[in-house]
């Protein structure tokens, strides 16, 4: 479903806000999650995403995951429309499709491996060790982009980000990580290149 | 609008219910968000951030609250001080008790939390994990030692009889799914024992990794649902070096019942694990939500205090205000109460003493415009009277005195009232015989009556004085009348009838004496002898010119006496005069003048009469200058004057003459009151006579150097006239 939202602001400006409004939300704090690459490689009739994101979990996360505490990641795509009126400077934009992916990691103590849960699907698989379900997590092979807008690929951008869903935490453990920046580890926007 | 709420929230009685049941809604919600089991669990910020709302709001309110308070004391409001007294009294109550029971409810929520922890069932726990891996080691040793003879067995075998033996191993084994990779990660070949899974699981990345260098792998792996399964994965030992590397990989099932112990072994510990580790964070978010409470408590409690303090004040402050209210005179205030209790039966009474009070005051107010009325009445009734009246307190002050009594005594006695009577005599001369006769005769305590003469502007008036005792010696009411007209009117009849009979008894037997005595002297005038008659016509004239002044005297006499009508006509005074004036120019010696300050002054006199009162006037005053051997010089003046509202013509003669002796003055107009060689004696009272008639008055002055003035009054427009 295309959501339209029209917005009159420059790529760069769009560009600027967005680091303000990173900068105010996490203050001093450096994003620890990045995504080291993003690319949409056309396969036949269709496009499709492979990216890498880099999950660096701090201590307190690992602490929690070690602790047999859920945490929840999020990756974040949309697929925006720019229809430039004054150059690079003035462009309408609309969000034509957007979806957010879930997965869950969680210890597994028994068997001693880390079990990463795509919440969606249901699907889980296991790995030995943390580093292991992390590359599993950031690696996105090929993921399929809804051919419907695709069809047309001037003036198209698509975004990813990814960031962990602090409301699913435990509740006594939500207010302290709503407000702490060892918990702020969310990724920025990051366009994805065309190949 | 934020200002608004807050104004329309603390005034009433429906906020402080509305919050009290609010208040117990979201303690419901907090407690219900804190716990796990929850549906609310999700919407623990939302409930926390609302009460932190709540919370400013209620601050808001109450600092509000708190400074209209402390307002009213700074300006020392009625009640304000009671109401902060109180205010005091509950915030100190409501800080104790809650700090008590807050201090309490933080020592027991941290033993309470903490005790749910104990060294003995985590080591239990552990050791229970330990177990159930143990347990499983031996049952993972034996499956790969089981999946290496596998490995053995398919490396003897050509690649393309992997398939089948791997079935074949397969069945044997009792393997949920095997499958052979080769160390790229590439599946050659599987056999899964479930049909409807059609591609096996892929070993991970580091088991690949682990392999490559030498080292099998075999480990326990949480499949669907949390049921176990036994991973092993061993490289097949290759027959040749130009032989591929290859990895068997085999998922092998676990006995259900150590599945489902290991499950519950691992969930306990993992609860236990996550509970210890929350342990923390829950003692802070059960704090804060305790605090939150509490403190919410405590404002709403305060709130409620300064409400209730009001309330019960409220009363009592209006108490205060209707007390200050009576005491400034304002009667008619009435409170209003509802309450059954003390403080409602205080206000209850302060109405009824109110009540009284203002009935006490119409009645008082109702007794005094009577007294008013009775003293305006008796006001008038003294006005109107003639005769002066005066009050005189027990200390000799005058109280009152009505108009007539300063008329009478020519003083204006209302300036000096509540001054003593001597006070008065000391500014009035002329007052010191009526005020030293009044001393003299209040000095005896009964009433009294005395005649008295007092001689102002040295004229003289006869008062007639009554004193009365006023009741418990509360002073005197003194009544006195102005008798000198009336005595004058007495003496003025007197002489009328003395006159009358004169004329009448006198004048009958002067005719026949005259004319006996013209009849003597021409019929025995001519018998006589020359030598005496002579002498007979002598004493023949004598008695003819005696009778002739007898008769003049007499008819003098019958002019005083007579009383004919006046016919009055309109008259040019000016006219009159130079008329008289006409019969006298014609002397030599005599100077006679007119000064006609207003021409063409008009009135309704009786034309007659008063030529007669010019010509006794004229007479009168010749006849005293030729006496004193002084020329004759006599002038007229007249005009218009005003003299109490009144318009009058003024009429002066004056003259150069000797004037008048001063103990003359005051009797000048009275019959036979002169001095003169000649005349009557009734020339002037005549003139006063007519003058009178006509309604005017007359008197005598001195003049400043010599000579004396007659002036006369006629009133212009008198209406019986």
């Amino acid at each position: 479903m295309a959501f339209i939202m029209p917005a009159f602001v420059t790529a760069k400006l769009n560009l600027i806000l967005l680091s303000l409004l990173l900068l105010v939300s996490t203050s001093s704090i450096a994003a620890k999650f990045s995504i080291d690459r993003a690319i949409i490689t056309k396969i036949g009739h269709g496009y499709s995403l492979q990216a890498s994101i880099n999950y660096s979990l701090t201590p307190r996360v690992k602490e929690a995951v070690a602790n047999g505490v859920p945490i929840v990641f999020i990756q974040e795509l949309e697929i925006i429309h720019a229809l430039p009126l004054l150059g690079d400077f003035w462009q309408w934009q609309s969000t034509l499709w957007s979806t957010s992916l879930r997965y869950e990691l969680r210890y597994h103590a028994l068997t001693n491996q880390y079990v990463v849960n795509d919440l969606d699907t249901e699907h889980h698989r296991n790995f030995i060790s943390l580093e292991a379900a992390l590359d599993a997590l950031g690696s996105i092979d090929a993921f399929t982009l809804p051919p419907e807008h695709m069809t047309e690929t001037d003036n198209l951008h698509i975004y990813l980000r990814s960031s962990l869903d602090l409301l699913a935490l435990p509740t006594p453990m939500r207010p302290g990580a709503l407000i702490s920046s060892k918990w702020q580890l969310g990724s920025p926007w990051t366009e994805a290149t065309w190949q | 609008m934020a200002i608004a709420l807050i104004k329309r929230l603390s005034s009433g009685t429906t906020p402080y219910f509305s919050l009290a049941i609010l208040l117990v809604i979201l303690a419901y919600l907090l407690t219900a968000a804190t716990s796990d089991s929850s549906k609310l669990n999700d919407l623990f910020l939302v409930i926390f951030g609302l009460g932190l709302a709540i919370l400013v709001l209620l601050t808001a309110i109450l600092v509000r609250s708190l400074h209209r308070l402390y307002k009213d004391f700074k300006q020392r409001e009625a009640g304000s001080r009671l109401t902060i007294r109180l205010v005091s009294l509950f915030v100190l109550l409501i800080l104790v008790s809650t700090t008590i029971v807050y201090s309490f409810s933080i020592h027991f929520l941290h033993r309470g939390i903490n005790s749910w922890f104990n060294v003995q069932v985590e080591q239990a726990l552990d050791d229970a994990l330990e177990l159930s891996r143990s347990s499983f080691g031996i049952r993972m040793r034996t499956l790969l030692r089981q999946t290496r003879m596998m490995s053995g067995v398919l490396s003897e075998l050509p690649d393309n009889e992997l398939n089948h033996g791997l079935r074949e191993l397969n069945q044997l084994s009792g393997a949920i799914e095997m499958s052979i990779w080769n160390m790229n990660g590439q599946l050659i070949t599987s056999s899964i024992e479930n049909p409807a899974i059609m591609v096996p699981n892929r070993p991970d990345d580091a088991i690949f990794r682990q392999l490559e260098q030498q080292e099998d792998y075999i480990g326990l792996d949480p499949g669907d649902n949390d049921e176990l399964q036994l991973r092993a994965a061993v490289r097949i030992p290759k027959k040749s070096v130009l032989q591929q590397d290859k990895m068997l990989h085999v998922m092998f099932p676990v006995n259900e019942r150590l599945s489902s112990l290991g499950k519950t072994v691992q969930n306990a510990y993992t609860d236990y694990k996550e509970l210890s580790y929350l342990r923390q964070p829950l003692i802070t978010v059960f704090t804060l939500t305790l605090s939150l409470i509490v403190l919410l408590t405590v404002l709403a409690s305060i709130w409620f205090a300064v409400w209730i303090s009001r309330r019960i004040v409220h009363p009592l402050q209006e108490l205060a205000d209707g007390t200050q209210s009576v005491a400034s005179g304002n009667y008619n205030t009435q409170l209003t109460t509802s309450n059954h209790d003390e403080i409602g039966f205080l206000v209850r009474s302060f109405n009824q003493m109110t009540q009284r009070l203002t009935q006490e005051r119409n009645a008082s107010q109702r007794s005094h415009r009577m007294l008013e009325q009775q003293t305006n009445y008796l006001g008038a009734v003294l006005g109107s009277l003639s005769s002066g009246v005066i009050t005189l307190d027990d200390g000799h002050r005058l109280k009152t005195a009505n108009v007539a009594s300063s008329a009478i005594l020519d003083v204006k006695l209302q300036h000096h009232l509540e001054y003593s009577l001597s006070h008065i005599s000391d500014k009035h001369s002329h007052l010191d015989t009526f005020v030293e006769m009044i001393m003299e005769q209040i000095k005896h305590h009964h009433n009294w009556q005395q005649q008295l003469e007092l001689h102002p502007k040295k004229r003289r008036q006869t008062l007639m004085c009554r004193g009365t005792l006023l009741p418990n010696d509360a002073g005197w009411v003194i009544v006195f009348d102005d008798i000198t007209t009336l005595l004058q009117a007495q003496r003025n009849a007197a002489w009328g009838e003395v006159a009358r009979r004169l004329a009448h008894e006198i004048k009958n037997p002067l005719t026949p004496i005259q004319l006996s005595a013209e009849r003597l002297q021409h019929k025995y005038g001519a018998l006589l002898p020359d030598d005496q008659t002579d002498l007979l016509n002598k004493l023949t004239n004598t008695i003819i010119q005696q009778v002739d002044a007898m008769k003049d005297m007499v008819n003098d006499f019958s002019d005083y006496a007579r009383n004919p009508g006046l016919q009055l006509a309109k008259h040019n005074i000016a006219n009159l005069i130079k008329e008289v004036l006409a019969l006298y120019q014609s002397h030599p010696h005599h100077s006679i003048s007119l000064k006609q300050n207003t021409p063409d002054i008009e009135l309704r006199i009786d034309s007659n009469r008063f030529r007669q009162v010019l010509h006794n006037l004229l007479k009168n005053a010749i006849e005293a200058s030729e006496e004193a051997n002084l020329p004759v010089t006599i002038e007229i003046e007249y005009s218009q004057v005003q003299h109490n509202h009144t318009n009058w013509l003024e009429l002066s003669v004056l003259d150069r003459g000797p004037g008048i002796p001063d103990e003359m003055l005051t009797r000048l107009f009275e019959p036979y009151a002169t001095n003169k060689l000649k005349g009557t004696g009734l020339g002037l009272a005549i003139v006063k006579k007519i003058i009178e008639e006509h309604h005017g008055m007359v008197w005598a002055e001195n003049r400043s150097v010599n000579g004396a003035c007659i002036i006369i009054r006629l009133p212009l427009e008198d209406p019986d006239l």
